[in-house]
């Protein structure tokens, strides 16, 4: 290699070139070792001038990102086409959408009570007042603040963690005992008022 | 003059060439112009990163995407100003993806302390590579001390100031010629002062396949 065409690779680095000389020695360079060799070298000392101090000497980082690419399997670059261009923002709605569906559906389905299986109606005691309308939620045993069901009011949550705190044992009356006990008692009635 | 100059391959139009030809898988010029962008990227990555061995890789990386996204590349802006901006959001999603992949890795505080079993937290190159770039670094900082003044000095106002061959010929009060001249000398030092320790290097790699 001779020092003409190492000066032409200086001249080239620097822009100072003419443009079908430079046209020339790049093609060159591509097949030729030792001019290859200059440039990066020549590149290398530009690397050591401009280094700052907390970066690393950049050697030859071109052969080592050139061998990663063949490596992998494709070498074009990649052409992104026009139609991902618009393509892109539609995407992200459509993304957007069904993820926005998905969670409206689970939420009604959360909510939703089964209709096949009407809620047994049991007479209460004073105390237990009545079953909240969509009472199956009881197993909910979080404080308001944390509930996992934010449809519910705040008082059906109150509601439902003190009666998490109660014994939950349903108390059964015999409506043919109280009504003839009442029964008694109105005739007694009766007859007091009669005497 | 003014014919002279615009006949002439300006950076700007080399960087342009070797982007189409990289565009057409032209590897070699690809890599021609990596070598000529790796330190001022990697001074970009450094501002953000400050471990040397992650900078290197990252800068791997930017310049792989470089490729992949060649096509976009329309020249409106300078190749430098637009390979910036990959180096600089590059840098931030590695600092992100690495925050949350220290946040999901479960350290014991003895290994964390004493660096033994987790990988993330210390980087290590070879003896052999750290050897060779200590090496490397010092014979390139030798050879810049002992070149001669002249030379020393027209290296440094194109290198480091990045004046133009007219600047520093108005600078050094020299003919053009002669600039041209003193910083191809002091290249052509420096690459016979890296030349036996780049070969040694190839030897020694070739040995070791």
């Amino acid at each position: 290699m001779s020092d003409k065409s190492k000066q032409n690779i200086s001249d080239l680095m620097d822009g100072e070139l003419p443009n079908d000389c430079s046209r020339f020695l790049l093609k060159r360079m591509q097949s030729d070792e030792a001019l290859k060799s200059s440039w990066n070298n020549y590149h290398m000392l530009r690397s050591c001038l401009q280094q700052e101090s907390d970066a690393p000497l950049m050697k030859n980082l071109g052969a080592s990102v050139v061998k990663k690419l063949s490596s992998n399997t494709a070498l074009e670059p990649v052409e992104t086409s026009h139609l991902n261009a618009w393509m892109k923002p539609l995407a992200g709605t459509a993304i957007a959408a069904s993820v926005a569906l998905v969670a409206v559906f689970t939420f009604n389905q959360n909510q939703s009570i089964p209709q096949a299986e009407p809620l047994p109606v049991y007479a209460k005691t004073s105390q237990q007042v009545i079953n909240p309308p969509n009472a199956r939620a009881v197993r909910v045993e979080q404080p308001p603040g944390f509930t996992r069901y934010p449809s519910l009011t705040p008082q059906i949550q109150q509601y439902l963690s003190e009666k998490n705190n109660q014994p939950q044992i349903p108390v059964y009356y015999n409506v043919e005992y109280f009504n003839r006990r009442i029964d008694q008692h109105r005739l007694k009635v009766q007859q007091n008022t009669a005497e | 003059m003014k014919s002279q100059d615009q006949d002439k391959m300006s950076e700007k139009k080399l960087d342009a060439e070797l982007v189409e030809q990289a565009k057409k898988g032209i590897m070699s010029a690809f890599e021609l112009l990596v070598n000529r962008y790796q330190q001022r990227v990697a001074n970009v990555i450094s501002k953000f990163i400050k471990d040397k061995h992650e900078i290197q890789d990252v800068a791997q990386e930017v310049f792989i995407k470089v490729f992949r996204a060649l096509p976009n590349f329309r020249g409106d802006s300078s190749f430098y100003t637009w390979i910036y901006r990959i180096a600089v959001n590059t840098s931030k999603n590695h600092l992100v993806a690495k925050s949350r992949r220290i946040q999901n890795t479960q350290v014991e505080f003895e290994d964390a302390e004493s660096f033994v079993s987790n990988e993330d937290f210390r980087n290590l190159d070879t003896p052999d590579a750290v050897y060779s770039r200590g090496e490397l670094e010092q014979t390139m900082s030798k050879a810049i001390a002992v070149l001669p003044e002249d030379l020393k000095k027209a290296i440094v106002l194109r290198e480091v100031d990045g004046l133009s061959y007219d600047e520093i010929a108005l600078k050094m009060n020299c003919p053009i010629g002669t600039v041209r001249s003193r910083i191809f000398r002091a290249r052509d030092a420096i690459d016979q002062a890296l030349r036996p320790l780049l070969d040694d290097e190839n030897m020694r790699k070739q040995h070791v396949r």
